[in-house]
């Protein structure tokens, strides 16, 4: 695992995992954390190249698909924004959200879990989160 | 001109017993960022002497962007051969107006800008030169150029980190939408392969894996670990 710093944020990369999912997806939780504020301006897809030594068609995809989530603009000539719009971050969480528990849901279910069973370990999952 | 950079086709070259390319057929599209990769003796810098013309192959067609290598392909290709050296009673600066006059699409200005950005005292002589010092000006020398195919054979050999971290950070800015064609041999992959768009495997004169980075990554690992299971 690698620790590399753009700005304000720190990225952790596997290599041997796809690159532009990782930067994809630290970018989206950085926003949806609210690390990166409504309306600030992320670094363009050279500057965040270099301070991540990787090529810029991986940041570029990186960036199209934020882009395509809602949660960057771009302003021509100015660079790329995080959007303003606090409804859309909030609409980006809780589709992730919605997708993550699905997905979760399925799984157990495949391994032949109940609903009871499913809530009674998030249950406990949770009782677990708060001691930690 | 050719959507290929490079198109090699069937390419065989042996030294005496020892077959260096074994067939080798391969194409690389225009604008990539490519690691040549593969162990010693894998054929990689057989490759890039052939593609810049100084070595002929035994059979087979070369072409770069559709011309066959010789010196009519010298204005479209910046070499940086394995362990180079420049002139050691040269400073970098006579270094610099040598290149001006001499290699076709050569960029002073931009020689300049990568001198003060890799940190290199363009006063000193390359004989007085670290390994990691005359290895930036040589880097300089290409990525100072303006054309459309660089190759790199071996850019970060014994270059200390910082120095080997600043060369990364160049040639970041150097690739890219509308960017150069890069050939790169390394094996300093840790580094090196976040760079590239395309990896090619050698193994015994002929590619044993090829195929987009990221996807690579999502079947295999790391071009780190492909090298470690290609090689056992």
């Amino acid at each position: 695992m690698e620790e590399r710093r753009a700005g304000t944020l720190t990225f952790r990369l596997d290599l041997s995992q796809p690159l532009y999912e990782q930067i994809l997806q630290q970018m989206r939780q950085a926003i949806a954390k609210g690390e990166i504020g409504l309306g600030e301006k992320i670094p363009s897809v050279r500057e965040m190249a270099q301070s991540l030594r990787v090529n810029p068609n991986t940041v570029s995809h990186a960036y199209q698909e934020l882009e395509r989530d809602g949660l960057t603009e771009t302003r021509r000539g100015q660079g790329t924004f995080i959007t303003s719009s606090p409804e859309k971050v909030q609409r980006f969480r809780e589709e992730l959200a919605r997708h993550m528990a699905r997905e979760f849901v399925a799984g157990m279910r495949a391994y032949g879990f109940t609903w009871n069973d499913i809530a009674r370990f998030l249950q406990e999952a949770q009782g677990r989160h708060v001691h930690e | 001109m050719s959507e290929l950079a490079v198109q090699l086709s069937g390419v065989t070259k042996s030294y005496g017993a020892k077959r260096a390319l074994d067939a080798l057929t391969l194409e690389i599209p225009r604008g990539q960022v490519v690691g040549i990769l593969g162990p010693n003796g894998a054929g990689k810098s057989t490759l890039f002497r052939i593609l810049t013309g100084l070595t002929r192959p035994d059979e087979g067609t070369v072409r770069i962007f559709g011309e066959a290598p010789g010196w009519r392909t010298n204005r479209l290709v910046a070499y940086l051969p394995d362990r180079a050296r420049w002139y050691a009673d040269h400073t970098a600066e006579q270094a610099l107006r040598w290149a001006e006059t001499f290699l076709p699409g050569f960029d002073p200005a931009a020689a300049r800008r990568l001198a003060e950005f890799m940190k290199l005292d363009l006063r000193m002589r390359a004989g007085d030169m670290s390994r990691g010092q005359e290895a930036r000006l040589m880097l300089l020398l290409c990525l100072a150029r303006r054309v459309p195919l660089l190759i790199l054979d071996e850019p970060f050999t014994g270059i200390d980190a910082p120095s080997r971290a600043r060369i990364i950070e160049s040639l970041v800015t150097h690739i890219g939408e509308d960017g150069p064609t890069v050939l790169i041999s390394t094996h300093e992959l840790h580094e090196a392969e976040p760079l590239f768009d395309h990896a090619v495997f050698l193994v015994d004169g002929r590619v044993a894996l090829a195929g987009s980075a990221e996807e690579l990554r999502r079947k295999h690992g790391s071009m780190n670990e492909i090298m470690v299971s290609l090689l056992r």
